[in-house]
């Protein structure tokens, strides 16, 4: 069957079911709709195919007990067609035009929303911010939406979560939410989730009383770990300082020593990331204490110079 | 990701949303619709005479919808049925969401404007007010880079070039910024390389007008953040080995095509379970497993200092073999850092 054929039998399907006002049963379906083989499991199927197709489009097909051998009947209820007017007014649907053409995040599905709406309108505009596009982002956002639990795996193991919040940050998206496995907030990675997450029951999900979101945002990776937390502090020389302060901030300076560089001291609960973070630096940063953490640092790096000497 | 399935299905919503607009304009030229609707003008026809065929039983023509097309434009009759918005599936939600978000956190959106407006409105329909978040850097001259590429100014700046590790003063004629992957970037014409470079806003130290204007424009076409094809095009004016593999320890996930400066270097390296996070970290020119369960990754280095501190953070879970000149880069950077560490301690 060609792809036009598709297209024009879903069509008339869409209208059909949008037009009834009592739920059609397959039988009654497949005399309405040209395009659908005879009786038996290949016009099953073929319905079946088309439903999710409906589904993956936003167009959710009710089923209903009907009376009759066929038990089973179907149709598009208005309710679940049609969004709720937003109300928007001229200069809001623009603004909103502008966002979108200002985004650039893979897919263009930002711009078939606006068609949807039916506020589209072709813009010029140059793209100022570049989102990434993970296929978890709409599904965690639904799991927030519909205060669902959310599963996934993550370092290894499946964490169930309820979600809070989602931060855009840095580059990286995160989840933020209550981990129901170590009862404690955690942060995510989005991008480092090993598995697309999988949305519980809605109203499965309730955050505990006070849930700070922010409070709970952690997203320096070496906070995202399970070590007890230390501080570290490290010597930054005065050409790496001025971006370091811009993204520890003026809370994390311990010490200025004028040309020798500037002394952060940082929360850390996860030291191989610290550790990666400050070699990210090259000569500009060392760690001056704890000296545990020290060590190790240059521990690594006799390890690097020993590892290429005993290969030549 | 081009099965059938999915084509109708995308074929379908891009009807639906013609459909839509036709329902509440009657009539509208094809070249409109196109535009409109990013479509292919025979596309274009070809959905509209299908759906022309398409309607309810009998298919009786006074069942049918109502669609005319000529070789310009296109007459419609359809139900008002069919001009009421739908509801958003679930990725169109939050990628409209996301988007209107990201462009509110610009520094300097009106936090009173329309599309904060148009975002309390979306909240009530789409989701729970706050439960999508976006923060952008704010480095400390973008406000000032920002308005010396909206007034046309050129400028002097003090930039600390970290694929080179070093700190240049250059006059350069500013084209535009643009935010990706968690910084703000500044396209300009250089007057020091004679050429259109890009540069980290975070990494300018400080900037000046030189008190004329911009004599070079940076035009879409070899600029690369446009919503044309040139983002994903490979404009050979544009040196992207300068700052974006130089600066950016990411990968081009985001729709960044990454292709190599012509001063990079091609370099082949052997890395083990615990340098795997190299291959989402930078831009990767090939993968091949080795016998011994390693993988050879190639990439291009355009910096040696930005290079000498990835090996760093590699430490022993990567080996370089190749080319020869590089074979002891992660020797040479380790020493180099031991070597801070001791000077820093006698002193």
């Amino acid at each position: 069957m060609s792809k036009v054929d598709r297209l024009e039998r879903l069509t008339n399907l869409m209208l059909v079911l949008l037009g009834t006002s009592r739920p059609l049963t397959l039988r009654e379906l497949a005399d309405a709709v040209p395009g659908y083989p005879g009786p038996g499991d290949a016009r099953r199927q073929a319905f079946e195919r088309d439903k999710r197709i409906l589904r993956d489009e936003g167009i959710t097909i009710a089923v209903e007990p009907v009376d009759g051998p066929d038990q089973l009947g179907y149709r598009i209820r208005h309710e679940d067609y049609y969004i709720a007017d937003l109300d928007l007014s001229p200069d809001e649907q623009v603004a909103l035009n502008l966002a979108v053409a200002a985004v650039h995040q893979g897919e263009p599905r930002g711009r078939e929303a606006l068609w949807r709406l039916g506020i589209s309108t072709p813009v010029e505009s140059l793209v100022v911010a570049d989102l990434p596009d993970l296929p978890a982002l709409p599904v965690l956002h639904e799991a927030i939406r519909t205060a669902a639990t959310v599963a996934f795996d993550y370092h290894g193991s499946t964490r169930r979560v309820e979600p809070a919040v989602m931060r855009f940050r840095g580059g990286w998206w995160y989840l933020i939410g209550y981990d129901l496995g170590h009862c404690a907030a955690r942060t995510f990675r989005v991008d480092r989730m090993e598995s697309l997450p999988v949305c519980g029951q809605p109203g499965s999900a309730a955050l505990p009383e006070g849930f700070d979101a922010d409070k709970a945002f952690a997203d320096k990776p070496w906070l995202l770990g399970k070590d007890d937390q230390i501080e570290v502090d490290v010597l930054v020389d005065p050409i790496e300082a001025p971006l370091v302060l811009l993204e520890l901030g003026e809370a994390a300076v311990l010490e200025r020593r004028g040309t020798a560089g500037t002394v952060f001291r940082i929360p850390v609960t996860n030291t191989d990331a610290l550790r990666s973070w400050v070699l990210g630096l090259g000569h500009h940063a060392r760690v001056l204490s704890p000296p545990d953490v020290r060590a190790a640092v240059l521990e690594w790096l006799h390890a690097m110079a020993g590892y290429e000497e005993a290969l030549r | 990701m081009t099965t059938g399935r999915l084509d109708a299905g995308r074929r379908l919503r891009r009807l639906l949303a013609v459909l839509a607009y036709l329902a509440e304009h009657q009539s509208a030229t094809l070249d409109q619709l196109a535009v409109r609707f990013e479509v292919p003008e025979v596309e274009l026809i070809g959905d509209l005479q299908l759906a022309a065929c398409c309607g309810l039983p009998p298919y009786t023509p006074d069942q049918l919808m109502e669609i005319l097309v000529d070789e310009t434009k296109v007459e419609a009759r359809l139900g008002a049925e069919l001009a009421r918005p739908r509801r958003l599936t679930r990725d169109e939600g939050f990628a409209l969401l996301a988007a209107a978000r990201a462009i509110a956190a610009v520094p300097g959106a009106d936090p009173q404007g329309a599309l904060s407006r148009a975002l309390d409105k979306l909240d009530t329909v789409l989701g729970r007010s706050g439960s999508v978040v976006v923060q952008l850097d704010t480095p400390p001259l973008l406000d000032d880079i920002r308005h010396a590429c909206e007034a046309a100014q050129q400028i002097e700046i003090e930039y600390h070039s970290s694929s080179r590790d070093e700190v240049t003063a250059r006059v350069v004629d500013p084209g535009g910024i643009f935010e990706s992957e968690g910084h703000w970037y500044l396209d300009a014409y250089c007057h020091r390389s004679g050429g259109v470079r890009r540069f980290r806003v975070d990494r300018l130290r400080w900037m000046k007008p030189t008190g004329s204007a911009t004599c070079h424009h940076v035009t879409s076409d070899n600029l690369v953040g446009t919503t044309g094809g040139a983002r994903s095009g490979g404009d050979s004016d544009v040196t992207r080995g300068d700052a974006l593999i130089g600066d950016t320890v990411r990968g081009p996930a985001a729709g960044m095509t990454f292709v190599p400066g012509p001063e990079a270097a091609v370099v082949r390296m052997a890395i083990d379970e615990g340098g795997r996070w190299l291959l989402e970290a930078v831009p990767v020119l090939g993968v091949a497993d080795l016998d011994d369960g390693r993988k050879e990754v190639t990439i291009a280095v355009a910096g040696r200092a930005w290079f000498d501190r990835l090996l760093l953070r590699l430490g022993t879970h990567a080996r370089v073999l190749g080319p020869p000149e590089l074979l002891d880069a992660a020797t040479q950077a380790a020493q180099r850092v031991i070597e801070a560490y001791a000077v820093a301690d006698t002193s």
